[in-house]
């Protein structure tokens, strides 16, 4: 009991006074072998993605980061609590990272768990600035592992960034080839009747909606740690260990389902913090987000680990092995998915002028020969088997269905699993330790999630960021905030600095993220204790949106003032320990 | 001193206090995410070859070049017809104008043209509107007054339709109706011509080059027909063509 | 408390290489885990103390045939189980941990005892009440107590059913000297 006590009282000084790590990037041109094409692009420490930064909680880290680049650059360290000059947003934390100029980033590190980091400027992080950031617990972990593997998702385009954002501009469905053609027309008519496609082409025609409109960016080979499907990166296993696999997902623009089949994944982490565990079959990792599984593969065989894009137009592939060169079947896609009129449900509310009046009552009409093929069929597909001989009374709670709370009612973009198992939701998410006492917003913000996908335009409010104030919070209160997705497509809500604790309906259990990712025609509530000064971006992570205009300043007013902030940050990390 | 001018300092004191804290530490974004994104594009709808029934041969082209922002956009459009045997532009319009939205689908656009074909020139003042219409019809419309004070309407209609994601069939509408005649360049009052056109296409390069085959029907009606006969032309005429379609 | 688990880590680290070595050899034994030990048969008291989401210990020793009385605790802020039992039924019991899950029975930190002593038919004959002599289930800061006979040696592990903390990790193997 004494020496526990004596020991517990050295952990508590030890951090204070000695962890503290200094690391070196540099940002670099490099070249990415995707498998399919190699194309230039921009890495750290000379390769992309860059070095996996290894944290001690406690520890007060000085990274120095080099840019060895013709143009201005940051690195934004995702997801992590540190003071707003250190957030690495050009024009909000700091001014950038000159050509040549080495630029010291000092800040503690206050939590634990798996993070990334980014360039913020331009579009270098599509481009292939980006790396992992692991940062191990001061204390023991609620679950146990024999090996661990980032796995770190992107979808590297063979063109840049800034002719990608052209070309959407130009043609907004420029990358998009899984467009309904007149053969989808005939097949849909073969089982829906021609009348019945054909009102529903013309209620979207109507909208001047595409069903199709899933993904806005096409023709990107996804790699999985800088390895594309035909390199398979392996991760090497002794049968019977359990294996945890820090998902990251870096892409663009490029949300994935993944599953590994032969192989139940326990999440037990998302966004760097501790879950309740989950055990599922599939899961859906939007953009900026990560996902922490267990894994435990039992047999001497190579399991794959599939990751297929939402809309299915690609996917990434890796393996993990007993041995090096043993491969796994690798699954075919599955068909595209397609939008349903529930996903244009937020559209509803919107003035779009007298023409589009006429369409909302076909709109009614065809949701249910429109969705219900696929609803329906998938419902039957999945009929609860794994809950053999139970009453499904009332009291049955969701998560088991094709239905997902997170997503509009008859959405055509509701994950199924692959194998008919369980599929994560939001819903099932619950902090493992909650960080926060629960208690009541002071306010709420509404930020309606709002765009034009045939100008490309994407903005909050309908104002995008060149136009738009900056969002003002004051110190110490904490904000309820109601997003509305206004558009057809999910947008990964990413507000720097301070944690989003996600309305999942569980109260002072409800997770913390750092990334919120808001479906078509849905309202997705987030809310935030406003416990960090300074000014901080906020917007979404969809790289092509964000740079369209749907971003916002966020300020906090008041609170302690900003070197104060940063020694106390200090003292607390200590006083944690 | 009295409490409340020891307030009203103190107020003052901290004010410049947090001022000056702030200006120091909050910077202002003027990074080019502040600033509205300018954008810009070049397309060729058609460039194409034209062999007509009547054995003529045309090269010709429709374009489309733009520098701009969401709000304002600068468009260099461009159109021509170049008579092979003849080697002479039977057509050539370049139009300059200013284009901004006016609704959600909607842009307004003006301008001046300029007609510098074979023959007598003109130019116009344009004023137009280009968008997108319920069922994926693209439409352009425009008024132009000439420098002779004559009136005429333009209208363009285009629809694509998807046969597979790389094969499109695009079918094309351009008629043009004057409100005063204007012989010398032998435009008649009324419905004065239509053309219409249907091409099959190939998405070879990504978006950027897409080769196509197709017809074009073009017709005069009404005087502007009797003009053209007058003169040894053709009031209608059958095109097989050859072309691509070109972004960058 | 970082030394403190790092300590328990380390043990259990070395335990765990002996019982793979030990689990070896054991697998021909059938399927039974012991029997409901009689109180004046125990030989002597184990502590166990649940934490989100594991044990400590993280596994223990025990004699062929001994009969021991755990003293359970939960120190966490989750519901936790602890249930004696071979592999395969513990896989089997978390199916019907899930239902309770599912039902409501068992939401994070707290129980619905109400629910829990409802005569309800989970199809297969059980019921959510959980009243196994090999389990028990605890709130946050309750304490229980089992009377437990190894009768027989066998691959036999102690652990948490609540759906997904098995998989994370909360369970610990019961060596036979």
């Amino acid at each position: 009991m004494r020496t526990t006590f004596l020991a517990g009282l050295a952990a508590l000084l030890i951090p204070a006074l000695g962890l503290a790590g200094e690391y070196n990037l540099t940002v670099d041109r490099v070249q990415i072998d995707t498998g399919d094409f190699v194309k230039e692009g921009i890495g750290y420490n000379g390769e992309s993605p860059g070095p996996v930064l290894r944290f001690k909680q406690g520890e007060e880290v000085t990274i120095n980061v080099t840019n060895n680049l013709d143009e201005m650059t940051s690195i934004h360290w995702h997801g992590l609590i540190l003071p707003y000059q250190q957030d690495g947003v050009p024009g909000i934390s700091f001014p950038g990272i000159k050509p040549g100029e080495t630029f010291t980033y000092r800040f503690p590190i206050q939590q634990a768990g798996t993070y990334w980091f980014h360039s913020h400027s331009g579009f270098q992080e599509p481009d292939g600035a980006y790396g992992a950031i692991v940062i191990e617990p001061e204390g023991r972990e609620p679950f146990r592992y024999d090996r661990e593997y980032v796995v770190q998702l992107t979808d590297k385009h063979p063109h840049s960034g800034d002719r990608i954002m052209r070309n959407l501009k130009m043609m907004p469905d420029y990358y998009n080839r899984q467009q309904q053609t007149v053969g989808e027309f005939f097949s849909d008519a073969a089982e829906h009747g021609f009348m019945n496609t054909l009102k529903d082409r013309m209620a979207w025609g109507d909208m001047r909606m595409m069903k199709a409109d899933v993904e806005d960016l096409q023709g990107f080979t996804a790699l999985i740690n800088g390895k594309g499907p035909e390199q398979n990166w392996t991760g090497i296993f002794e049968p019977g260990e359990r294996i945890r696999l820090r998902f990251i997902n870096s892409s663009a623009m490029t949300y994935f389902d993944i599953r590994i089949p032969g192989l139940n994944m326990t999440v037990v982490q998302a966004d760097g913090n501790n879950v309740q565990p989950v055990n599922v079959d599939e899961f859906r990792i939007g953009v900026a987000e990560t996902y922490d599984v267990i894994v435990r593969p039992r047999d001497e065989q190579a399991y794959t680990i599939f990751a297929e894009s939402m809309g299915r137009s690609g996917f990434a592939r890796a393996t993990l092995a007993p041995k090096e060169g043993m491969e796994g079947v690798v699954p075919e896609l599955r068909e595209p998915a397609r939008l349903t009129m529930a996903d244009m449900a937020g559209m509803h509310g919107m003035d779009h002028g007298s023409m589009d009046m006429s369409g909302s009552s076909d709109m009614a009409g065809m949701d249910h020969s429109g969705t219900g093929s696929m609803e329906q069929s998938d419902m039957a597909g999945m009929d609860h088997s794994n809950m053999v001989g139970m009453d499904h009374s009332g009291m049955m709670m969701s998560n088991t269905g094709a239905s997902d709370p997170f997503y509009a009612k008859g959405s055509g973009i509701v994950p199924v699993a692959a194998n008919g198992g369980k599929f994560l939701s939001y819903a099932d998410l619950r902090a493992q330790d909650p960080l926060y006492e629960d208690r009541e917003p002071t306010r709420e913000i509404e930020l309606k999630l709002t765009g034009n996908m045939e100008r490309y335009t994407w903005s909050i409010n309908g104002v995008k960021y060149e136009d738009a104030d900056p969002i003002r919070l004051q110190y110490g209160e904490r904000v309820r905030f109601k997003f509305v997705n206004e558009t057809m497509m999910t947008h990964p809500m990413h507000l720097h600095g301070m944690w989003s604790i996600l309305d999942v309906g569980a109260d002072q259990w409800n997770p913390i993220k750092h990334t919120v990712s808001v479906q078509p025609g849905t309202t997705v509530y987030m809310e935030t204790e406003v416990d960090e000064p300074g000014q901080w971006a906020f917007h979404c992570h969809l790289s092509y949106h964000a740079a369209a205009g749907m971003f916002r300043k966020v300020i906090v007013e008041g609170g302690p003032d900003t070197t104060q902030a940063q020694t106390d940050a200090v003292v607390d990390n200590g006083g944690d320990a | 001193m009295s409490r409340v001018q020891f307030l009203t300092l103190g107020l003052l004191g901290s004010l410049l206090v947090t001022t000056s804290a702030t200006a120091q530490t909050m910077i202002q974004d003027t990074t080019a995410r502040k600033q509205p994104l300018a954008t810009w594009g070049v397309q060729f709808e058609e460039l194409e070859y034209r062999y007509s029934d009547s054995d003529e041969e045309l090269g010709v082209w429709k374009s489309d070049a733009f520098y701009g922002t969401d709000e304002l956009k600068f468009r260099w459009l461009s159109k021509g017809e170049y008579a092979i045997e003849e080697q002479a532009y039977e057509g050539l319009e370049n139009q300059l104008v200013l284009q901004t939205p006016i609704s959600k689908f909607f842009d307004a656009k003006a301008g001046v043209r300029f007609d510098t074909p074979e023959g007598p020139d003109r130019t116009y003042a344009v004023l137009g509107v280009t968008g997108l219409a319920p069922q994926w019809f693209e439409v352009d419309a425009n008024l132009y007054v000439s420098d002779e004070g004559d009136t005429l309407a333009e209208f363009d209609a285009e629809y694509e339709l998807l046969l597979t994601n790389h094969w499109i069939l695009s079918a094309a509408l351009d008629a043009t109706v004057a409100f005063s005649e204007d012989r010398e360049i032998g435009q008649g009052k009324g419905l004065n011509s239509t053309e219409t056109g249907l091409r099959l296409s190939y998405d070879l390069v990504d978006r950027a080059v897409s080769p196509y085959i197709g017809v074009v029907h073009e017709r005069k009606y009404g005087d502007t027909a009797d003009l053209a006969e007058a003169e040894g032309g053709s009031t209608e005429d059958w095109f097989a063509v050859v072309g691509a379609r070109i972004a960058f | 408390m970082n030394a403190s688990a790092f300590l328990v880590a380390a043990t259990a680290m070395t335990i765990s290489a002996t019982v793979s070595a030990a689990g070896a050899h054991s697998g021909g034994h059938g399927g039974g885990s012991g029997e409901p030990g009689k109180a004046s048969e125990v030989s002597r008291t184990i502590n166990v103390e649940m934490h989100d989401n594991y044990y400590e210990p993280e596994s223990i020793e025990v004699n062929p045939g001994e009969t021991v009385r755990f003293v359970i605790e939960n120190k966490g802020k989750l519901v936790h189980e602890f249930n004696i039992g071979t592999p395969d039924m513990h896989e089997a019991h978390q199916e019907e941990m899930m239902m309770m899950v599912e039902h409501g029975v068992i939401q994070g930190g707290t129980l619905n005892h109400d629910m829990m002593e409802m005569e309800m038919d989970m199809g297969n004959g059980h019921s959510m009440k959980h009243d196994d002599p090999n389990s028990v289930l605890l709130e946050p800061g309750k304490s229980k107590e089992i009377v437990w006979k190894f009768s027989e040696q066998g691959n036999i592990e102690f652990a948490c059913n609540v759906p997904g903390h098995y998989q994370a990790g909360m369970y610990g193997d019961v060596n036979f000297n």
